[in-house]
């Protein structure tokens, strides 16, 4: 019996040298891949405890820290002394949830690096620093407040940015949440599962129509192109057939602009009149529109750093009643706040479109500054002659039209609003700068269903205003 | 090896179970506490206990495969106590009930030996076909001892006396108790079996009568795999029946009808049951569904792979990642804290309990001593290459537990039975 016995050994043998082979396959060849694969959670643990770095408004106010709770095992957790009000900017990096906002964009600078890694190690042999990097953002949190208190219990987003550099100044998503409990699933899944998707920043990764405000686009590329100038006059009409359907498209409130024989480019924006720019958008042309709006920043995301939505502007070629509800903001044209911010923030320095940026600076554990945000232009979108003169119109709307609302004692504000009637949660729009000769603040407001108890002259514009004075006046 | 060198090896085991669960507690940031010296006292009462135990019942009996596990023990026991200190206290009792009750079967065979065993070999048949059924009773009702339904399978019972109550797989102690049934069956039947072919050919070719016990030893696997839904038992007691009618009658043909019958039943088994059909495609592509079927499996590899050459060191990786890491996966998360170099001792310790076993086999003299161990050694050894395999992805995984370093009453019980049975069966081959 001995030679089977002896047999069934060796195989059992086989067996186990199978086992080491298998094993040092897995321990040693592959080794590399399984440690370093995003979804092996030790990738995210081995940051977990680990301090990171401060990250300060414009002005070195805390925004969010690593408080030590543990000296003797070195181990962090992470504070947002704001909380909700810097929410979507600031984000927040946890194990079980990711990360998210300026926290996600440059987790890479603010973690540490001591985490033994070999190419960490070889990075602090040749002099290389590991401690976590520090963020100087061009928020300011009193802005942020202001712009957080303002737009109150109301679902949407401020955004509010430096027109001359793309630094922005506020950034605000309503509802928001409080980052220093993401940490903590119980409170992460509850924010996760709530209706009103607090976890979402509307300011980037929110779309909705830009109803009126779309104007000042269709206005520049008429204006640009030459086939209007503010003087330019429309037929005033009650309502306008749209060719080749039934449909009539009218004037808000349902009358003519002003008054029934002609209306001039300048009064219709002023009043925010539909006809007008619905006949000026056929005469334009789908593509005439679209590449002005491209210009802009629609139809691509803002390559700005952190992921944005694009806006879009559809290819309405060959479809005139589409374009003309489309040349008013409606029909499936859609914004992001930021892309609506940038709308005005171009107009507001002659033409040019600064890409926007929420880092300003990056420090080492020294507070010796390792980057210096430089302001990069994003493109010119008109002439300086043609930014003036929506300048005038829209100083034209807060002194004496829709925007009357935003209006700020000694200040000349530039502005326009836009109110949706479509679907089922139509926003109410401001977006505007000032002072209107030499702009320091231009932004974006839209309030979620805004449409439905009120208007973007009503709601909107008088938050913008808020924004307005305390970053001008100071109060 | 001296009766020194031997003391001095299994102290130097329970010190290094203290050492390491020191080591435990520190990397948690936790004190040093009674624990640890808990752990390492019991641990070293259950193996010199044990020790002295075979001293006096069974003297002549070779001291290595106690050693070798005594190495695995502490090693396991360190992990496990990692994983859930929680755990790890019940499992250091669990190491001192399984020595006791080796000690008491030594007691037993002390007089008449291991003839006992064999002289109830039907009374054995019987015994583990009720521990096999055990967990199948009711899962509620008034009766003491009730199935319990664990992940699906079959394979536990709770005895309940007042308020105490106790878990069981009687499974685990079912594979032993069935060794010794097919040992004392096949010393008595081999002649006959192995007789009995005809060549038609050239080729061998077995006599119908030949597939009646290998027909039967498949029916009852593939039982215990649709009834109890346990397929690595299943999988455990048909190889080692089919290697040890192999080892007492030298035919090949048995490995050959086995083999037949075994690709049939698992190509039967994965056609018609999803639980076996998720576990093949979890084991052929655990990445196709890393959050689901596949996560087990891929949680080890991770776990592995961030060991690396050298490990994590003890309580410094991050296990607890893994489900069941303290039973099905402990030697994934050993990999991780211990690296390749501790995956490879873990490995070399269950080939050098494979050899020694071997060693005990082959030197035997008595047929019936030496088919049961090697029907222990085998069934040992299958168990250690099925459960490793499925971790480290040479085999399809199956939820068994991995032979004195598994968290687990049972299957403590279970190795410290078989440690007992070889110890005497070395004792009366040198006697």
């Amino acid at each position: 019996m001995n030679g089977p016995i002896r047999r069934v050994v060796y195989a059992l043998f086989v067996g186990m040298a199978l086992l080491l082979l298998s094993t040092t396959y897995i321990q040693a060849v592959a080794a590399p891949k399984y440690r370093s694969d995003p979804a092996n959670s030790r990738v995210l643990i081995a940051q977990a405890d680990k301090e990171r770095g401060a990250i300060v408004d414009r002005n070195g106010l805390i925004l969010a820290t690593s408080e030590e709770t543990s000296s003797a095992r070195r181990s962090f957790t992470r504070k947002y002394p704001l909380g909700e009000i810097t929410s979507h900017p600031v984000g927040y990096s946890t194990v079980l949830f990711g990360e998210a906002g300026v926290e996600a964009a440059f987790s890479d600078r603010l973690r540490s690096r001591q985490d033994l890694a070999i190419s960490d190690m070889l990075t602090a042999m040749f002099g290389g620093d590991l401690r976590p990097q520090s963020l100087r953002l061009s928020l300011d949190a009193t802005l942020q407040q202001v712009a957080a208190e303002s737009l109150g219990d109301r679902l949407g987003a401020i955004v509010a940015l430096d027109p001359k550099t793309g630094g922005i100044l506020a950034w605000v998503s309503h509802p928001g949440f409080d980052p220093t409990r993401i940490p903590d699933p119980a409170y992460a899944s509850a924010v996760e599962a709530d209706p009103t998707s607090p976890l979402v920043d509307r300011a980037r990764s929110a779309t909705y129509p830009p109803a009126s405000t779309f104007k000042l686009i269709v206005a520049a590329e008429a204006i640009e192109s030459g086939v209007a100038t503010p003087d330019t006059l429309f037929v005033d009409l009650r309502g306008l057939e749209l060719p080749g359907s039934t449909a009539i498209l009218r004037n808000a409130g349902g009358d003519f602009c002003a008054g029934g024989d002609d209306v001039d480019l300048r009064t219709a924006l002023v009043r925010s009149c539909n006809i007008p720019f619905a006949s000026l958008a056929m005469t334009l042309g789908s593509d005439a529109i679209g590449s002005r709006a491209a210009l802009f920043g629609f139809n691509a995301p803002i390559p700005w750093g952190l992921p944005t939505l694009a806006s879009v502007w559809p290819d309405y070629s060959g479809d005139l009643a589409a374009l003309a509800q489309a040349g008013i903001g409606e029909r499936d044209v859609r914004a992001t706040p930021l892309q609506m911010a940038l709308v005005a923030a171009g107009i507001a320095n002659d033409g040019e479109v600064m890409l926007p940026f929420l880092l300003d600076a990056i420090f080492d554990a020294d507070g010796e500054v390792l980057e210096q945000q430089v302001p990069r232009p994003f493109g010119r979108a008109m002439a300086p002659s043609t930014a003036n003169a929506l300048t005038e119109l829209m100083v034209g709307v807060v002194e004496r039209g829709t925007g009357t609302r935003a209006r700020v004692s000694g200040i000349r504000v530039a502005g326009k609003t836009g109110t949706s009637e479509a679907g089922t949660n139509p926003p109410a729009w401001f977006v505007g700068f000032a002072p209107a000769d030499e702009p320091i603040i231009a932004l974006a407001v839209v309030v979620e269903g805004g449409g439905v108890d009120g208007s973007g002259a009503t709601i909107a514009a008088p938050m913008a205003r808020r924004l307005f004075e305390y970053w001008l006046l100071g109060r | 090896m001296t009766r020194r060198g031997e003391l001095t090896f299994l102290a130097a085991a329970s010190v290094l179970v203290g050492f390491g669960t020191a080591f435990v507690n520190l990397s948690r940031g936790q004190p040093v506490d009674a624990e640890v010296g808990l752990s390492s006292i019991v641990f070293a009462l259950a193996f010199l206990g044990f020790y002295w135990g075979v001293k006096a019942l069974a003297p002549n009996a070779s001291p290595h495969p106690l050693l070798i596990a005594s190495a695995l023990g502490a090693i396991g026991f360190i992990e496990v106590y990692r994983l859930d200190p929680r755990l790890g206290s019940l499992q250091r009792w669990w190491f001192l009930v399984a020595a006791g009750l080796a000690v008491g079967l030594l007691a037993i065979l002390r007089s008449d030996g291991l003839d006992v065993v064999r002289r109830y070999r039907y009374t054995m048949l019987v015994a583990a076909l009720v521990l096999l059924l055990l967990p199948l009773l009711p899962l509620a009702g008034s009766f003491p001892i009730k199935g319990r339904l664990v992940n699906g399978s079959r394979l536990w019972v709770t005895a309940g006396f007042g308020n105490l109550s106790l878990g069981f797989q009687p499974g685990e102690i079912a594979k032993i108790v069935i060794i010794g049934f097919l040992a004392a069956f096949l010393s008595d039947h081999r002649a006959a079996l192995a007789a009995v072919t005809h060549k038609v050919g050239g080729i061998t070719v077995p006599d119908p009568r030949q597939l009646v016990p290998v027909g039967i030893a498949w029916v009852a696997s593939v039982a215990v795999m649709v009834v109890q839904r346990d397929l690595g038992a299943s999988l455990l007691l048909f190889a080692a029946f089919i290697t040890l009618l192999y080892a007492a009658t030298g035919q090949v043909s048995y490995l050959g009808i086995g083999g037949g019958l075994f690709l049939a039943g698992s190509l039967a088994a994965w056609r018609l049951f999803d639980h076996v059909a998720v576990r093949v495609a979890a084991w052929l592509q655990p990445f196709d569904d890393p959050f689901g079927s596949g996560y087990q499996i891929v949680q080890g590899l991770y776990a592995m792979g961030s060991g690396g050459l050298t490990g994590a060191g003890f309580g410094l990786g991050r296990p607890d990642l893994i489900p069941f890491a303290a039973t099905d996966f402990v030697f994934a998360a050993v990999g991780e804290e211990l690296g390749l170099a501790g995956s490879v001792v873990v490995i070399t310790l269950y080939a050098l309990m494979v050899a020694a076993g071997a060693g005990i086999a082959l030197q035997a003299r008595n047929q019936f001593r030496k088919l049961l161990a090697a029907g222990l050694t085998f069934i040992f050894g299958i168990q250690v290459i099925l459960i490793i395999g499925g971790v480290v992805r040479l085999l399809p995984l199956t939820g068994i537990t991995l032979p004195f370093m598994s968290y687990g009453g049972s299957s403590l019980v279970a190795n410290f039975l078989l440690l007992a049975l070889l110890a005497r069966i070395s004792h009366e081959e040198r006697a």
